[in-house]
């Protein structure tokens, strides 16, 4: 245990880190890391400024803390400042990957998943490169707080993305083939799933048109549900944002309408995947919070600080990406909640739009994006022909309320490689998903 | 048998702005380093944050070898040279009051916004060196401004962004390139209508995704890319040269070699050059592998195995200013074109968040959001107008590169 200092408000995150990195280039091993390292990121506070400090050295965290005082000033009444008041105590051991680790699997167990793929992408004279990549990760954090928090608690991901460079007749076309969970036990070694994929991307290559770029109706499969959900609405939920700013408290106040009625979202640290974290980087408990409920405005993300500005309830949301960061407000698993439609009954009502099936990527400012990558055209409630489509938008303060349909399926991904950004620090591990969703009058270019 | 050591050091003081004041301040002092071992065409990798037995690193590399991982390509040696581009900007215990002072006068003459995120001083130093006399050092420090700012009627998370990195500090300088962006954003501008018009991006961030798909040597080599089997081939503007520059004089905290200790003659190297198809971007390995040049493309995490992945592109200098390559129209000075991509033939479409109508030297006011299009052979080929260095900015440095490009409203 470590001395805090009376008057300041101190905690410490120490991050027990095992990582596992594959990469195979047609079929030839290009990196095999295994990454094993322990480091901590250090708070103190006196209720004017945070001083932080991150540092590889264990042996060194009393020193650093030491240090970080001599930056502050004590300040005697610092328990009843409202950020620190506002923190949550557990003294807590929650560790439910011990028995399944990913570092109990032998590596040759995760190359032979790799590899049981390989057949099937040497097959496709269309797959000019592919890449076979695996990666793992467990994290068990350990959190100390001045407030007396003991906390010990793990998270772990594992996954793999079959990336497939394609081309023929003078056309390409790169798509990727990936999975993710919790436990390695868990990924799917699915080759027939790959075969037909594989087919459906040399297809899409060979057959795809250009669009004539206007307002259309979208539906989007759960995988381009979910990033809708994170870029549209869940970055504006996340209330650093909102920190003293009374235009933004106004126009997004709880209770206000801001999308059509059959429209919930819901951002949940407790659901396992890459979103899953029991409690996040300051020691709060993992919480469900309904952002949007039936199309209201119902809740935002919170850390610490944001709760005790806007006077609001904890949730469970201040994450940073590793050690070397300060956590900051960050969405989990974020999702939008099934409504009651089957999907061709979604497809079938439509006359002239889109059906975007999986993507490249989002971003999430006043327009939000989404770059998809297979797509396809909707005429006289059919899909038709493959698209290529660059990029579709829509504002968020008109976009969600254009939502008019939901399937009744839901479906919760984690993301393999990559992650959100926000500002420096990226990627951070999240999980998204939702049913099919259809949406109005969204750009298409 | 050869032993390689990879070593990157980041020492940083960051100031983190909320509601326009300090919140926070961060310090990090993270030394990382790998250990590479090359033996009988292979390579094994080990790595370690801090402190570390060099024994026991050494024995990790070794027990890498095991994994196989091919590494035919020969190593780099002979050369040794040190490069220290650290200068006294601002001492580290001055730069919390400093910055305070900055955010108090940035509050004072530009009251309607609301500033946020990151202020930092930042020291890197990079070291690459083995047993074959190799040994390349850099050090660096820089002062960068990542500011958003934010109308205060505004209902968005954010409307902007200022952003700089340079090797000096002027509170005056940057006070003035805050107003040259916020007193553009509060006068308000209109295009006649769609058409095609001049935009101007930052070269650093100019829409080049494709390039950095199409032209990886694997892809490239493999067939899979749409520059596939057309080097030597001429296939944009006159004007246009694209590359990698490692110019220590010119790049800011980015070592002048890459991963693998490979120095580019005057630190650059074109892939494209005056608009012919030169070479894709590649490490040693593949370069090995395809029998190309290897360009100085090398990245790699601390403990893992050199992979190619292009460096610090730059577009080469066509005209001493932006007014001229305007050639005495307005454009539009793209600010943020967040989350567009291009299509698989190259074609290309964002929205713009944020652009203001502009001529060259001052903004006329900020434009509304609107979609900008194009495809990469346009963009690149009759579309490119050119390249110049900045001279509108008080502050920043860096090039703007212009481009038209079709505009919806």
């Amino acid at each position: 245990m470590y001395k805090f200092k009376e008057g300041f408000y101190t905690d410490v995150r120490i991050e027990d880190v095992y990582e596992t990195s594959i990469l195979y280039t047609l079929g030839k091993l290009d990196e095999s890391r295994v990454r094993k390292y322990k480091a901590a990121f250090i708070r103190v506070f006196d209720g004017n400024l945070w001083y932080y400090s991150a540092t590889s050295d264990l042996d060194q965290i009393q020193n650093e803390i030491d240090k970080l005082y001599q930056n502050g000033r004590p300040n005697p009444d610092i328990l009843n400042h409202p950020i620190v008041a506002a923190f949550e105590v557990h003294k807590d051991t929650k560790l439910q990957y011990t028995g399944n680790s990913v570092a109990k699997t032998p590596k040759s167990e995760k190359e032979n998943l790799l590899k049981s793929f390989f057949p099937v992408l040497n097959s496709h004279s269309s797959i000019k490169l592919w890449k076979a990549i695996y990666i793992d990760a467990r994290k068990i954090y350990t959190i100390y707080s001045s407030k007396g928090t003991e906390l010990v608690f793990d998270t772990q991901r594992a996954g793999y993305s079959l990336r497939m460079s394609f081309s023929a007749e003078d056309k390409t076309f790169n798509e990727s083939f990936q999975f993710g969970s919790s436990c390695f036990e868990e990924l799917q070694k699915d080759t027939d799933k790959l075969e037909e994929y594989i087919v459906k991307c040399e297809s899409f290559m060979r057959n795809a048109k250009s669009v004539t770029p206007g307002k259309y109706t979208v539906i989007l499969s759960p995988l381009a549900a979910g990033v809708f959900a994170h870029e549209s609405f869940g970055h504006k939920s996340e209330s650093d944002f909102m920190v003293g700013d009374e235009t933004m408290k106004k126009e997004w106040a709880l209770g206000k309408k801001v999308g059509s009625d059959i429209l919930s979202i819901v951002d949940s640290g407790q659901i396992p995947g890459s979103g899953y974290v029991p409690y996040d980087d300051e020691g709060t408990a993992a919480k469900e919070t309904y952002l949007i409920k039936d199309g209201i405005l119902t809740g935002r993300l919170h850390s610490a600080s944001t709760a005790a500005a806007l006077e609001e309830g904890l949730t469970g949301n201040a994450r940073a990406i590793s050690f070397e960061y300060e956590p900051i407000v960050r969405m989990t698993t974020t999702y939008i909640k099934p409504g009651s439609k089957t999907f061709d009954e979604l497809v079938s009502e439509v006359d002239d739009g889109y059906l975007i099936e999986t993507i490249k990527h989002g971003s999430g400012l006043s327009t939000f994006t989404i770059a998809p990558s297979l797509a396809y055209r909707i005429e006289n409630g059919k899909i038709t022909d493959p698209v290529n489509i660059a990029v579709i938008s829509g504002t968020v303060f008109e976009t969600l309320s254009e939502i008019d349909g939901l399937s009744d399926k839901l479906e919760l991904l984690s993301f393999v490689t990559g992650g959100c950004g926000k500002m420096e620090q990226y990627p951070l591990p999240v999980g998204f998903g939702g049913p099919y969703v259809r949406v109005r009058n969204m750009m298409v270019q | 048998m050869i032993r390689e050591y990879y070593r990157s050091r980041v020492k940083e003081t960051s100031i983190n702005i909320i509601n326009s004041k300090i919140e926070s301040i961060r310090n990090k002092n993270i030394e990382k380093t790998g250990l590479r071992v090359y033996s009988n065409g292979l390579i094994g990798v080990a790595g370690a944050i801090g402190a570390y037995s060099d024994d026991e690193l050494y024995k990790e590399a070794l027990e890498a070898l095991e994994k196989k991982i091919e590494y035919p390509a020969p190593h780099s040696s002979d050369l040794a040279i040190s490069v220290d581009r650290r200068t006294e900007i601002i001492s580290t215990e001055k730069l919390r009051d400093e910055i305070d002072a900055l955010l108090s006068e940035l509050r004072e003459r530009q009251p309607d916004f609301i500033y946020s995120n990151k202020i930092s001083l930042t020291e890197v130093g990079t070291g690459i060196s083995n047993n074959d006399s190799l040994c390349l050092e850099y050090a660096d420090r820089v002062f960068s401004v990542e500011v958003i700012f934010k109308e205060k009627s505004s209902s968005n998370v954010f409307d902007g962004f200022v952003g700089a990195r340079e090797r000096k500090y002027d509170r005056k300088l940057i006070l003035d390139e805050f107003d040259f962006f916020l007193n553009g954003y509060k006068e308000k501008a209109s295009l006649p209508g769609k058409g095609k018009y001049p935009v101007v991006f930052a070269s650093e961030g100019a829409p080049i995704t494709k390039f950095l798909t199409d032209l990886n040597a694997d892809v490239f080599a493999q067939g899979g890319s749409i520059f596939s089997g057309k080097t030597g081939q001429k296939l944009f503007n006159d004007a246009f040269t694209f590359g990698q520059n490692l110019d220590p004089d010119i790049m800011y905290n980015t070592p002048f070699f890459d991963a693998e200790g490979t120095v580019n003659k005057d630190y650059r190297f074109n892939f494209i050059e005056k608009g012919v198809l030169k070479a894709p971007y590649c490490d040693k390995k593949t370069a090995h592998k395809y029998g190309l040049t290897p360009t100085g493309s090398a990245t790699a995490s601390y403990d893992g195995v050199p992979q190619s992945s292009p460096i610090r592109l730059y577009i080469e200098r066509t005209a001493d200013n932006v007014k001229r390559l305007l050639g005495g129209q307005l454009g539009i000075l793209a600010i943020v074109y967040d989350g567009g991509d291009f299509t698989p033939k190259g074609d290309y479409a964002t929205p713009v968040q944020l652009a203001f109508l502009f001529d060259g030297e001052r903004i006329i006011g900020r434009l509304p959001e609107f979609n900008m299009s194009s495809n990469i052979f346009e963009m690149y080929g009759p579309g490119y107008r050119g390249t110049a260095p900045c001279t509108f900015l008080p502050f920043s440095t860096g090039d703007f590169t212009v481009i038209e490009m079709d505009v919806s409203l």
